[in-house]
């Protein structure tokens, strides 16, 4: 790494902390998948106890969680981006870093390390806990010698980034911050999540089982469904969809009068 | 040194900057003059790498701004003053600008207390008049200790002791051999500031003359006669400069009102105006009467 690359990377992590909402709408999206991941964990051990055959301990203690931190994850992505665009700063920010891709670069690292670091956090924590709901509400709890569990609580962290990512290119895309955050929440939640059942059946189908994110999640699953992909091939859509759009976000990026 | 040559830049089917070539020296104050919507900003924003030139060329001491590495050591700017987080304290919003180019935390401090900011450092910006805006903007444009430097509007909305002290601060910035280039749209301030002027006027360049030279040229006086040609042929026999105005009146240069109206009476011609136009903001308005982008119709 360059140094003049680590000086704009120092540059956006100061950028990011000393907007005073940042830090606490990254420790809400925490809380929320801790917290709404111990509740669905909870209802889980409950449907257990009912007597449902396919039980994932580690994929239910998190999954509850994400869908509803994955919203404030993604959005604060584009708001790292939207707010430069809003304000005007991004031309105090062009004119200080020419080098539009160092620029680009800085900005997807330091958000897409911003979300790993706090998607572990948040991963681990809420599959600590969980398990101890689960344990408590007597179903099997997960243990990390189980074959995949280590595997899918890093796996959230990744889908953390990804989803981060997806914020931050798509409000270099759309430059305007309810926009860009519309998009995102129609990519990442409607569509994935209220999709399947509106849509015909056989692209309802598609949208489970190869849907960016849908796919992505495979990697927080330690129970295969024969119907899903495998988990490090969902997570390479989920990654490859990611690259893409932010391909697309560079070459707008670098081409675009600001 | 900015070197400007064929500079072209268009939006749309809207040509903003229309063959543009001129040169900033350093060691004076250099303003940039012409009415709202003549290309300045576009021009400024051409010369930081901002706005692609759809042709044409803008180095600064001899080298692209897209090249350089760490511009604000080369180029300080102020474009929008306004162009801040309102929630970002002013302090931060230097800091976070200065890490870019590698500029240490002690610099920011010390730029914010040369601009007079330093007892609200830890205020937020969105909080800030005006005044202390344009401040902070400068600050942003100083941090680096360039040796050019770019001011777009700088005394827009200041009170009078907030125009005086960027004044100053230029001059005194020109004094110590920078370069210093500074826009505006009102010709009584550049007087006052500025040693050389670049005028443009619908993207093109009107005028690229020293303020000293421009205030000669600017004298000049107003002539309406009811037999025009004759007094014109007398008036240039006499070495004056006459150009047709609206509707039939002369604009002439280098004679005095007085020595006009004895040349009209040696002529026989009956003049109806003889009006001195001493003003640089009417010299100004004179040179971009016919360039200005919106104009109010005649009364």
């Amino acid at each position: 790494m360059s140094a003049a690359f680590a000086d704009t990377v120092r540059s956006e992590w100061t950028k990011f902390r000393t907007i005073p909402a940042n830090v606490p709408t990254l420790l809400s999206a925490v809380a929320l998948m801790v917290g709404a991941g111990a509740l669905t964990a909870n209802g889980a051990a409950e449907n257990y106890r009912a007597g449902h055959a396919l039980f994932d301990a580690t994929y239910i203690s998190m999954y509850g969680g994400f869908l509803f931190a994955q919203i404030t994850v993604g959005a604060l992505g584009v708001l790292v981006v939207t707010h430069e665009y809003a304000t005007g700063l991004i031309r105090t920010s062009t004119t200080v870093v020419p080098r539009r891709g160092r620029l680009f670069a800085a900005k997807v690292a330091t958000y897409g390390l911003i979300a790993l670091a706090m998607g572990w956090v948040s991963s681990f924590g809420a599959y600590t806990l969980g398990q101890t709901v689960i344990a408590a509400g007597g179903a099997p709890a997960a243990s990390f010698a189980d074959p995949g569990v280590l595997r899918a609580v890093v796996g959230m962290g990744l889908i953390w980034a990804l989803v981060g990512l997806v914020g931050v290119a798509l409000g270099i895309l759309l430059r305007a911050t309810m926009a860009a955050t519309t998009v995102l929440v129609a990519v990442n939640f409607i569509i994935p999540v209220i999709g399947p059942r509106l849509l015909p059946d056989a692209v309802g189908a598609w949208v489970t089982t190869y849907w960016p994110i849908s796919a992505g999640l495979q990697i927080t699953t330690t129970v295969q469904d024969p119907g899903r992909v495998e988990p490090w091939t969902g997570l390479g859509v989920m990654a490859a969809f990611t690259v893409v759009l932010l391909v697309a976000a560079f070459a707008v990026f670098r081409s675009r009068d600001t | 040194m900015i070197e400007i040559t064929g500079l072209t830049k268009r939006y749309g089917r809207r040509t903003a900057v229309d063959g543009l070539t001129f040169t900033v020296r350093p060691g004076q104050v250099t303003g940039f003059l012409g009415p709202n919507g003549a290309g300045k900003s576009t021009t400024m924003r051409a010369i930081l790498g901002l706005d692609r030139p759809d042709s044409g060329s803008v180095t600064v001491d001899g080298r692209g701004y897209a090249g350089l590495s760490r511009p604000m050591r080369e180029v300080g700017a102020l474009l929008d003053a306004r162009a801040v987080h309102p929630r970002r304290t002013a302090r931060n919003h230097l800091l976070c600008i200065a890490q870019t180019n590698g500029i240490s935390a002690p610099r920011v401090d010390e730029v914010l207390s040369l601009v007079g900011l330093e007892s609200v450092a830890r205020d937020r910006a969105g909080g800030f008049s005006l005044g202390m805006g344009q401040r902070l903007g400068i600050a942003v444009a100083l941090l680096g200790d360039p040796k050019v430097l770019l001011f777009d509007e700088p005394v827009n909305g200041l009170d009078p002791e907030g125009i005086k002290w960027i004044r100053e601060l230029m001059r005194g910035l020109a004094a110590e051999g920078r370069t210093v280039l500074v826009s505006s749209h009102l010709m009584s301030e550049m007087a006052q500031t500025a040693d050389h002027l670049i005028v443009i006027g619908r993207g093109r360049l009107i005028a690229d003359v020293g303020v000293t030279e421009f205030v000669r040229q600017g004298q000049n006086v107003l002539v309406r006669a009811d037999e025009p040609g004759p007094l014109t042929a007398r008036l240039a026999e006499a070495g004056a400069t006459v150009t047709a105005g609206v509707d039939g009146a002369l604009i002439v240069t280098g004679m005095e009102a007085r020595e006009i109206g004895r040349a009209a009476l040696d002529a026989g011609v009956v003049l109806t105006e003889l009006t001195p136009q001493r003003s640089l903001e009417q010299a100004y308005m004179d040179l971009t009467r016919d360039s200005v982008e919106f104009q109010t119709s005649a009364a």
